[in-house]
């Protein structure tokens, strides 16, 4: 099952608070995909990713219920997967696709989604001593979806919550 | 929740399926005793192993609360099956165990249904057992009065411990065992059990094995002590020694007195009621193929009927697995999966104008195999509607008892076989119409019935057939039938009507009683009068593609007919195209489709268009408009027309153009976007086409409400 392992969230809980050792700071806990929205990069856990591919043919919905962020529908090895585009979701002005644009497959608790992103960077070893706590600055509407802050040396990157993304979507209208 | 042993996890699915097809045998002897009146002694011992088997696996499971009911029920019985002749007033014992099956199966539902899973405190329940155990205790008591106390004490509470000086006869036996297979104080309860049935237990330690967990370390270090007496000492041994995870035991005493020449009356009690020596049911191992009982012929010959159709159902049952539904569904769209493919590859467009001789007659090979497989598949997924029919025997049975009426139900065509989910979403609107016949059908007085020339005893009657890919359900009774005018000004009162009373038909009016709202019944009973049930009855059945309707004789009964298809995965869809989009719509809805022209089309004042095909004026719905898509064709000359009909409304869609007719496989809209309406936006799924690209299914009857 696709969850971060339980030291992992024992890790994000006690950030701050404790002074790990240098071994437990250098260990990896996790791996990520970094992603980058314009100039902002974004993490997804990869437990969670199932795969990604380019951007396939978009099958509309047709229900003015959808909201404007789901894309509609694509197929994905004969599975019927919805896609999000991700730059509408945190707010940001949708830009067209073009060869560098995927779609990043995450599914959790059986339920998938396609996340389109502008563009998909790398996959990093995540210790200790990089992650840092969010900052209770929920009113940025990019803030809903992230889950923690990885403090690189190339800059920082938010990693996303994707039990949110996945469950609650609806928070990108409020 | 009581937590539940990580290794035990992958078993709840398999305690769930037993646990529950248990439960409905269960349900089915008390019935057929019920009608029968007398408990065999088949019955009882079948349902003793039932009880024991579920308290056996609860047990394993670590469902105390469970445990305690099964083991307070097998109690109960533990009494029937030591006094079979004692038996008079019996009739609070269906009651009570029908409730007891019916909190267990609420139980087990819960455990499936939630992950936090709360056990529920069956006090109430676990007291009137206790009652019941007592009263029939009690009767033994008059009877024997010599026996009864042993025999009490021993239904009590399994065992008490009589002391250190054991009868002659006896053996103490220190049981071991295998490292490291955990709960050992449950295996030992299971032990126990099991040693119950050959012999009677005298004394065990540790004490509490059932209860306590901390017995666990006793038993792993100095293993398990119990005293017993039977008739065959060496068989108990024999039973201990192929017990689950036992490794090893170890006689520690065997009192060897002289047998008595005659034998105590309380060890002829038990010697008379011990049962035939039955398979060692190994409750760890969840055989999902549920004994059979055998033919009992002191049985009533109604009865019989039933017994027989069991025993034709077991005997294919040993030729039958049972299998998750998941991996069939799984099964089922990788068939999907590959019908599809092979469409891509033998008709892919880099083969156009190639000689391909070999190549085509192997690919019409594969389509043979391909079709043959999928039709496997399908009927895999096909069960007969016995389930769901034997279940009405309890809600008639049940509302006889409460309503007061004299009915019986009779069953055919229940091998009549459907898809797995349509029998999923049948039991409801099966509940409802059966209650409805109970409650409104069946005559409140037997003299009505009576002077109308009908038997005393109302019948309720359940039948299915198929015929080209429909099953047709009927649910009938031979009560009193739809009174029309008492209808039409019930309906009158509500505002239902739309045109002149007088202009309805006597059809039109009994199908009054579907609309939402709708109850003629005066009072509201606890099963029904609420005007609420038809309407949902007839939207659960739509729901699986089906159609209800009432056919009614005034004075003669009344009769619900359900429609629905075989199966929902495949359906004959006609594809439509408009712009980029492509739709299928089921073929079964459609009539025909045409060409118009613009100067055909009628305009009324709120701006929508209407076209007269042979004298009948149709509304037409641009799919363009109604889905918001832009597309370059809107003159009615470049488009084509398609006239779709539900049962009481047609319309006329307008696409692009007509792309063909294609089997096509239904896929539900992902649950990502299960929170928004898309159905009643006239979509009710998807499917993936031979170009890998995505075709939404066109949900005729919203489509055409809205």
């Amino acid at each position: 099952m696709a969850t971060p392992t339980r030291e992992l969230a024992a890790v994000k809980q006690t950030a701050q608070s404790q002074k790990p050792t240098h071994l437990e700071k250098e260990a990896e806990i996790t791996k990520t995909l970094t992603f980058a929205l314009g100039d902002q990069v974004y993490g997804i856990e990869i437990p969670y990713v199932i795969e990604i591919i380019g951007v396939p043919k978009i099958t509309v919905v047709p229900c003015p219920e959808v909201p404007y962020f789901i894309k509609g529908i694509i197929n994905v090895r004969s599975k019927v997967v919805p896609v999000v585009n991700m730059r509408s979701c945190f707010g940001k002005e949708e830009i067209g696709y073009d060869d560098k644009t995927c779609t990043i497959i995450v599914s959790l608790n059986d339920v998938s989604v396609g996340l389109i992103v502008d563009e998909v960077l790398d996959v990093l070893s995540v210790t200790r001593k990089h992650i840092a706590k969010t900052p209770e600055l929920n009113n940025v509407n990019n803030n809903k979806f992230i889950d923690y802050i990885l403090e690189m040396n190339d800059g920082i990157k938010l990693i996303l919550d994707i039990k949110k993304i996945i469950f609650e979507h609806d928070l990108a209208l409020m | 929740m009581p937590k539940i042993e990580p290794g035990m996890e992958a078993m709840i699915d398999m305690y769930i399926f037993e646990t529950s097809t248990l439960l409905e045998q269960l349900d089915e002897i008390i019935l057929r005793v019920e009608q029968a009146n007398v408990f065999t002694d088949e019955d009882i011992n079948e349902i003793f192993r039932i009880m024991h088997t579920v308290k056996g696996s609860s047990a394993m499971m670590g469902f105390e609360n469970l445990q305690l009911l099964s083991h307070k029920g097998e109690d109960m019985f533990f009494i029937i099956r030591e006094n079979p002749g004692n038996m008079k007033d019996i009739n609070f014992i269906y009651d009570l165990v029908f409730r007891m099956s019916d909190l267990f199966k609420a139980e087990i539902e819960m455990l499936q249904g939630s992950t936090d899973y709360e056990p529920t405190d069956f006090s109430d329940i676990l007291k009137d057992l206790d009652k019941g155990a007592a009263m029939l205790a009690g009767r033994e008591a008059e009877a024997e009065a010599e026996a009864s106390a042993e025999a009490a004490e021993a239904a009590g509470e399994a065992v008490s411990s009589g002391g250190k000086n054991y009868p002659a006869g006896s053996m103490s036996v220190r049981v071991f065992f295998q490292e490291g297979c955990k709960m050992e104080n449950l295996r030992s309860f299971l032990l126990l059990n099991k040693i119950k049935e050959e012999a009677s237990i005298l004394d065990y330690y540790p004490d509490d094995v059932e209860h306590d967990p901390s017995t666990c370390n006793t038993i792993m270090d100095d293993g398990f002590l119990v005293v017993f007496k039977g008739d065959d000492n060496d068989s108990v041994l024999r039973l201990i020694e192929n017990a689950v995870n036992v490794e090893s035991y170890k006689v520690e005493a065997t009192d060897t007195g002289a047998a008595p020449a005659a034998p105590k009356p309380s060890e002829k009690a038990a010697a008379q009621a011990k049962p035939a020596p039955k398979p060692v049911e190994k409750a760890q191992n969840f055989s999902p193929v549920p004994a059979t009982p055998s033919v009992n012929t002191q049985q009533a010959p109604a009865a019989k009927e039933v017994e027989a159709a069991q025993q034709l159902n077991s005997g294919g049952k040993q030729s039958i697995i049972s299998v998750n539904l998941q991996k069939l569904d799984q099964l089922h769209d990788i068939v999907g999966e590959i019908i599809t493919t092979e469409s891509m590859v033998i008709s892919n467009p880099e083969l156009e104008g190639l000689k391909l001789e070999s190549f085509l007659k192997s690919a019409r090979e594969l389509k043979k195999l391909t079709d043959e497989l999928q039709d496997t598949v399908m009927s895999i997924r096909m069960v007969p509607l016995a389930g769901p029919f034997q279940k009405m025997n309890r809600i008639v049975r049940d509302m006889k008892v409460k309503l007061g009426k004299d009915a019986e139900l009779k069953i055919d065509g229940e091998n009549t076989e459907v898809d797995k989910s349509i029998v999923d979403n049948l039991n409801d609107p099966l509940m409802h119409l059966v209650r409805n016949c109970m409650d409104h059908g069946i005559e409140d007085d037997v003299q009505q019935r009576i002077e109308a020339g009908k038997p005393a005893k109302g019948t309720v009657f359940l039948s299915a057939t198929s015929s080209s890919g429909e099953v047709i359900i009927t649910v009938s009774d031979d009560g009193a039938g739809i009174d029309t005018d008492r209808v039409i000004t019930k309906a009158e009162r509500q505002g239902l009507l739309i045109k002149p009373a007088s202009d309805y038909t006597e059809r039109e009016i009994q199908n009054m009683i579907l609309l939402p709202g709708f109850s003629t019944n005066e009072v509201v009973t606890e099963f029904s009068g609420r005007g609420v049930g038809m309407d949902v009855v007839k939207q659960n059945i739509e729901k699986c593609g089906g159609t209800l309707t009432v056919e009614s004789k005034h004075g003669q009964g009344t009769m619900f007919v359900i429609k629905i298809p075989l199966t929902l995965a495949i359906i004959e869809g006609m594809e439509l195209e408009v712009h980029d989009t492509i739709f299928t719509v089921p073929i079964s809805s459609i009539r025909e489709s045409f060409k118009a022209s613009t100067n055909e089309i009628i305009r009324d004042t709120m701006r929508g268009e209407m076209i007269m095909v042979r004298g009948e004026c149709y509304p037409i719905i641009r799919l363009h408009e109604k889905f918001n898509i832009p597309s370059d064709v809107t003159n009615f000359e470049d488009g084509i027309l398609i006239l779709i009909e539900t049962d009481s409304k047609s319309v006329c869609l307008f696409a692009d153009k007509l792309i063909g007719e294609q089997q096509v496989v239904v896929k539900p809209f992902p649950p990502y976007l299960g929170r928004y309406n898309i159905k009643g936006a006239g979509l009710s799924g998807c499917t993936i086409m031979g170009d890998g690209s995505i075709s939404l299914i066109v949900d005729v009857p919203n489509l055409i409400e809205n």
